[in-house]
């Protein structure tokens, strides 16, 4: 692999850490530990993209799937009274919204832009339409205290006390990056996505594929949102997504379709908004607040611009795939 | 595509879509009925609101304007393989430009000062896109990152400069003073002015795509940059010409927006105007004109939905869904099939794979 | 084709066959006769159940058509430019009071109460700078909500380190709630002779800043874990979000805004102390009230702020430290403290 400048981010963040640690531990460990919490549904939105465009589907309908998902959880574990139901109903409405995108892309051949902007209109008017008050969840999916890990030096408190989906949220990545790469069904899914007719030819079913794939990050889409209305607050909120959804496809972008890129991505975001934080926390700066909360979008935009490379999205994306033509 | 439905004018891209629109308002009228509310009263009110008076249609077309130039800002986009998710930024940038250029300058004859108002717009609109295109060409940056990241900036920043240095003196709100009188944009046959001049920019930018290189050029690199290459087209030097059109229309609808409805700028009052841009362009297909009726569709809904809920009782949400809907039934086969139209559904964005 | 035009025709009129049922009398009919008292309002851009101020604006016009025998009835704004659209909505069907809710609609109601000088508008968060008779601004110093939350904080905390998860700066009673709680904690830390860091104020960025409750609680986390143990949450869904994080950390308080929200958010009963509550539904409905009998003038009404009940945390604070509060709550109502905010 070819060393480019965007390699040596790690070394440049260790060293700067070490510095910080020295100067105030609690602070240094505290921050990272609250940028795992940021990037997480940023991360675990990504993935969503990253299933659906590997195979060639594009998926901006992430926020909408989030959404509508944080809703049917939320009022799931309200009405039934258990948060773990609540989850299993959120997971469930992503997998039907992975499978609308999936009828609309795949077997309609629509356009996928639309498909996805559909998801996201209806997802909105939906929750806000039929959104009630009242209604509380009998308790949230709480921080886990990490056995062996939570007493190490330094790591113990960025990694433990994190929530459960959090926890799973990282296995996915990983088991994701370790199936598209590794596995029979990544090198499948990446031919379907770079080059359908030949995959055809090779007796991979490029529809099946399809579906399966698009449906099963309809139910990581599902568990993030099941993640911010269960695990983060505890709440639902008409548009409480914030735009999640969006940014995902720029941290996916960003770790150029590659889980363990987009994780990274998403986790250089997450820092950047618990430094943004830190800076007000320290009043080290005097400048105005406007421009402390630009450092995000400012930092990935100059990272991007630095590091350059052209990325490739897979080559099939976007297109519906005609066995005819092949 | 668009280009060749036209010689063979076929009854069925006329009368789908209004059929479309019907069964999508039937659906979503199941939903509503579900809510216990009669959804013929509310469509009623709808549609005689938006559409049933001169006032009412005065007030559509009036909304409909920063929808028909923001649809163009990212129709204009998508013809060159471009996603602008950035049309909100462009937009607000232009916004503010035209409001500060309204009441910095004093004296200027309505004449000079309207197109003086709106080439700030259109100028600041396009830089906000040159930094995503200019990007995208030379450092191979996504458009998709680079528009998302820039809409946060530019909304950060311009919260910082009408709560500072353009504040309106002597008040406590975010906000700059009001334009001069000689920058508001008038009413023709009264109809709002910016309606014409969408129009005319629709049709301007229709034209230009169909007889001037610079259209050939984007319709090239759209369909497939080797191609583009290949015809020795500058695949560089159209992106970033594309992004500046599309930036510098989305400021257009900005100013706009600025000189002839809100007077003034101030943050909260641009919302959701860039994302209404995607779904306009969407249900317009991509097509400079396409965007006008997508538009006045729209923004009679919208100009309607307050009317709704005061008359029939119906949350403003409505819109959204029916929005949901009609795109749903205007783009998917379903109903062309049930005709057994021979229409091939042909996909006109190519996402992020170009 | 043509026969599955017809059988489309056909399902779809019979769908709206289902759908036709005689629409409900309209009962406002009756406003403007004298006969029937109309309370009209319009949200800011939001919904009336948005556990917030639209929220707690509507309550009061309920409340006063309750004791008024009146009717009341709201429209929600999804665009700002509608302002001027929706306010004639009611205006056009001579409702008796216009409540508009949000300190963007105040140029809209300004024109409003200009154009109809029969009717009585209410302007909920609307400064009044110079007094129309038909407009009366509703107006709160949140900065003494704040500075008593402050107070209260100061004395509450153990490490001194106390915090604030707010929506945006430039929105100014935010920033008036945020400033005097700093101020307020000063105060309480200057009279218990410790020196306290100044409280953090911490805001959210300008897009979506009312409306990322996960933002909130990632960021109340971050406190926690550096050591602040009482943090205020005020910033619509996004200070909620906030509450709600620190309602799991033991030992940790938070204090809410704007109404009691003991009531609007039970799931942060766990750490709320109390809230810096600015009581939007009564003011509303005293100006009502002043409407009705005829003694209201226009210009500003200064609503009550003040803190919360302390609920189940009245066992848990310091008896010594509820004297303190209560002592020192009508000399900041009256200004005799003054809370340094900059209005």
């Amino acid at each position: 692999m070819k060393l480019r400048s965007i390699h040596y981010l790690p070394l440049a963040f260790v060293v700067t850490f070490a510095y910080f640690y020295r100067q105030d531990g609690l602070v240094a460990t505290s921050v990272l530990y609250t940028a795992i919490q940021f990037a997480l549904p940023l991360a675990l939105a990504a993935m969503v993209g990253i299933m659906c465009e590997r195979t060639g589907i594009v998926n901006i309908g992430i926020e909408g799937t989030m959404l509508i998902s944080a809703f049917t959880a939320f009022f799931a574990g309200a009405i039934l009274q258990n948060t773990g139901r609540g989850m299993i109903v959120g997971v469930l409405t992503g997998v039907i919204m992975g499978l609308l995108l999936a009828v609309m892309a795949i077997t309609w051949k629509m356009d996928q832009i639309i498909a996805g902007v559909i998801l996201n209109i209806l997802a909105a008017g939906v929750t806000s339409f039929y959104y009630r008050q009242n209604y509380s969840i009998p308790s949230t999916l709480d921080p886990i205290d990490l056995p062996v890990v939570g007493a190490w030096p330094i790591l113990g408190p960025v990694l433990s006390f994190h929530g459960p989906i959090t926890y799973f949220g990282v296995l996915i990545v990983f088991t994701l990056w370790f199936a598209l790469y590794k596995t029979s069904w990544g090198l499948r899914s990446r031919a379907v996505g770079e080059h359908p007719s030949s995959a055809d030819t090779a007796g991979v079913s490029v529809t099946r594929l399809r579906y399966l794939n698009v449906t099963i990050a309809g139910a990581v889409g599902g568990l993030a949102g099941s993640y911010l209305a269960l695990e983060a607050v505890g709440i639902f909120e008409r548009g409480f997504t914030a735009g999640k959804g969006f940014t995902a496809l720029a941290i996916m972008i960003f770790g150029r379709w590659n889980p363990l890129g987009a994780f990274a991505a998403a986790l250089f975001f997450g820092l950047t908004q618990a430094l943004t934080n830190q800076l007000m926390i320290a009043e080290v700066v005097e400048i105005p607040f406007q421009f402390v909360t630009m450092l995000p979008y400012i930092l990935t935009i100059l990272i991007l611009a630095i590091s350059a490379g052209k990325v490739r999205p897979p080559a099939a994306e976007g297109i519906p795939y005609e066995k005819e033509k092949s | 595509m668009d280009a060749k439905q036209g010689k063979n004018f076929d009854l069925s891209s006329v009368f789908l879509p209004f059929l479309s629109i019907i069964v999508a308002l039937a659906f979503g009228g199941l939903l509503v009925l579900i809510q216990g509310i009669q959804p013929l009263q509310a469509y009623r009110v709808l549609f005689a609101t938006a559409f049933g008076s001169f006032d009412g249609i005065a007030l559509t077309l009036a909304k409909a304007t920063p929808l028909i130039l923001s649809g163009l800002a990212v129709a204009i986009c998508f013809r060159a393989g471009l996603f602008n998710i950035g049309a909100q930024g462009q937009l607000i940038s232009g916004a503010l430009a035209s409001a500060w250029a309204g009441y910095t300058f004093v004296g200027l004859p309505t004449l000079v000062h309207i197109p003086l108002a709106l080439i700030y717009g259109a100028f600041f609109g396009a830089i906000v896109a040159l930094v995503a295109g200019a990007l995208k060409a030379y450092r191979g940056v996504h458009e998709v990152i680079t528009t998302i990241m820039l809409n946060s900036i530019v909304i950060a920043l311009a919260d910082y400069l009408t709560s500072t240095p353009f504040k309106e003196p002597d008040q406590p709100l975010t906000r700059t003073p009001k334009i001069q009188e000689s920058a508001q944009m008038p009413d023709f046959l009264g109809l709002p002015l910016g309606f014409f001049l969408a129009i005319g920019l629709s049709v301007t930018l229709w034209w230009m795509m169909r007889k001037t290189t610079t259209g050939f050029s984007i319709e090239t690199i759209g369909r497939n940059k080797n191609a583009g290459w290949y015809a020795g087209i500058s695949v560089k030097k159209t992106v970033i010409i594309s992004m500046l059109i599309g930036g510098a229309v989305a400021g257009i609808a900005g100013a706009v927006e600025t000189l002839s409805i809100t007077g003034r700028f101030e943050p909260a009052f641009n919302a959701g105007l860039g994302f209404d841009g995607i779904t306009v362009a969407l249900l317009g297909r991509a097509n400079p004109l396409g965007v006008i009726p997508a538009a006045i569709l729209i923004g009679g809904m919208r100009a309607s939905a307050s009317t709704v809920q005061f008359e029939a009782g119906v949350a403003p949400e409505l819109v959204d869904l029916l929005l949901a809907m009609i795109l749903f039934f205007v783009t998917a086969p379903l109903l062309a099939k049930f005709f057994k139209s021979r229409k091939e559904n042909v996909a006109m964005t190519s996402g992020w794979s170009n | 084709m043509f026969r599955r035009f017809t059988t489309l025709v056909v399902v779809t009129a019979l769908t709206a066959l289902g759908f036709a049922t005689p629409a409900k009398a309209a009962s406002e009919s009756d406003c403007g006769t004298g006969r029937l008292f109309c309370i009209g309002l319009v949200t800011d851009t939001g919904k009336v159940d948005d556990k917030s101020f639209n929220q707690s604006a509507w309550m009061g016009a309920q409340m006063a058509a309750k004791v008024n025998g009146g009717f009341a009835k709201y429209i929600e704004t999804t665009d700002p430019k509608d302002y001027a659209k929706n306010i004639g909505q009611f205006a056009d069907k001579k409702y008796n009071v216009i409540i508009g809710v949000g300190f963007l609609m105040a140029e809209a109601m300004t024109t409003a109460a200009a154009k109809y000088p029969k009717i009585k508008f209410i302007g909920v968060d609307q400064f009044q700078g110079t007094a129309v008779p038909n407009l009366t601004g509703l107006v709160f110093p949140e900065d003494k909500a704040g500075f008593l939350a402050g107070y209260l904080a100061g004395h509450l905390t153990k490490t001194g380190k106390t915090g604030a998860v707010l929506g945006t700066e430039v929105v100014p009673p935010v920033r008036y709630f945020g400033e005097g709680y700093r101020n307020g904690v000063a105060y309480a830390a200057k009279e218990l002779g410790k020196k306290y860091p100044a409280s953090k104020l911490i805001y959210h960025a300008p897009d979506n800043a009312f409306n990322d409750p996960a933002w909130g609680a990632t960021t109340a986390q971050q406190l926690l874990s550096q050591g602040f143990d009482v943090i205020f949450g005020a910033g619509g869904n996004t200070g909620n979000g906030a509450l709600l994080r620190v309602a799991k950390k033991k030992g940790a308080y938070c204090i809410g805004v704007d109404s009691d929200q003991w009531g609007t958010l039970p799931e942060a009963r766990p750490c709320l102390v109390t809230s810096a509550m600015k009581l939007i539904d009564k003011g509303v409905a005293a100006v009502v009230a002043s409407i009705v009998d005829g003694t209201d003038k226009g210009g500003n009404y200064f609503g009550a702020v003040g803190l919360a009940p302390l609920h189940d945390f009245a066992k848990k604070v310091p008896a010594a430290y509820q004297a303190k509060l209560k002592a020192v709550t009508p000399k900041v109502l009256k200004g005799t403290i003054p809370t340094g905010v900059k209005l």
